[in-house]
């Protein structure tokens, strides 16, 4: 199935890190992703490679300002 | 020295371009010929870069149980070579495009070989790798399309475990000024024809002619070496310069 196939080696996440900020990924399999909490970027994993690029992973933030501003709703209704 | 200097701009072939603009550009030109890249090599070097190839090999040494980090590793070759001689190792391809990655994978997958070699996407300036876990670093025919070498020297020695080594093959100085001559006819007007041909893309071609140009000669490239932390930093010329080995440990 694709899915296992696609599956990123696991002895290779072991020594993966953020590019930027050097610290270790949680690994995300539902979403095919490796986030960096201290960067605040999730980086892609395309066809079980990780793309480790900054410019291509997804910023972390909007998501957590959407949330904060939900919040902020919820608490005002 | 351009190499070193702080205007904020690269060489991208002979042009200038702006820094942040470089790795763009050349990742534009690796996704552009990926899938002819390697047949294009032999072409341009009638074949001697796989010579050139196994003689980086030679001087890595692999042995069962290490880990190579293959950077700017493109469609493999570099790892597979290693692994044949080493079948117990491990290698991670790392590079910029995962165009050519894609193509190594699939092409990896076709010849059987499935074991020991991963592939990841990442920059060899801002390497995504532990510090202190690889045995071998390699860098074949990828430092000059690097936008800051001395930043991916210094990532090379932080990821090298101590008493790891690192080895970089790239075009270099001909140091024959006869060879030179036809080297230069050659590579100015053949190559770029060629790559229009072979690759369809001139502009391509024209570019690794040109960067082969501006990359730091033998000496300095050892200087730089030293600097990022290398000890025992060495070089071999390679058919006379037109291509050379730079080995440093990190002790």
């Amino acid at each position: 199935m694709a899915e296992s196939r696609s599956d990123v080696d696991p002895r290779l996440l072991e020594i993966l890190v953020c590019p930027l900020t050097k610290s270790r990924l949680r690994y995300d399999r539902e979403a095919q992703e490796l986030v960096s909490e201290e960067a605040g970027l999730a980086y892609p994993i395309r066809d079980g490679i990780p793309i480790m690029l900054v410019d291509e992973a997804r910023p972390l933030d909007p998501d957590a300002a959407a949330k904060r501003g939900q919040e902020a709703l919820e608490r005002g209704a | 020295m351009a190499a070193h200097d702080t205007s904020g701009e690269a060489d991208f072939g002979f042009r200038r371009v702006p820094t942040e603009q470089k790795a763009k550009l050349v990742r534009g030109v690796f996704d552009r010929v990926a899938s002819r890249y390697d047949l294009m090599n032999d072409l341009m070097s009638g074949g001697i870069h796989r010579l050139w190839k196994a003689e980086l090999i030679d001087w890595v040494d692999p042995r069962p149980g290490q880990l190579l980090l293959d950077v700017a590793g493109g469609t493999g070759d570099i790892s597979r070579r290693f692994l044949e001689r080493a079948p117990q190792a491990r290698a991670i391809v790392c590079d910029i495009n995962q165009a050519m990655m894609n193509e190594g994978r699939d092409r990896a997958i076709d010849d059987g070989v499935l074991e020991g070699i991963t592939w990841v996407c990442g920059d060899a300036e801002k390497l995504p790798v532990e510090r202190s876990t690889v045995d071998t670093y390699t860098i074949a025919f990828g430092l000059r399309n690097v936008t800051r070498i001395d930043a991916a020297l210094a990532e090379a020695r932080r990821v090298l475990k101590p008493g790891g080594r690192f080895f970089c093959l790239e075009f270099s100085q001909v140091v024959q000024p006869q060879i030179r001559r036809i080297y230069d006819l050659y590579s100015f007007n053949v190559l770029p024809r060629l790559g229009q041909i072979v690759a369809g893309d001139r502009d391509a071609y024209q570019y690794l002619v040109e960067s082969i140009r501006r990359f730091p000669p033998q000496e300095e490239l050892c200087r730089r070496m030293e600097a990022a932390g290398f000890d025992l930093v060495k070089h071999r010329n390679l058919s006379g310069g037109i291509a050379a080995i730079h080995s440093g440990w990190r002790l």
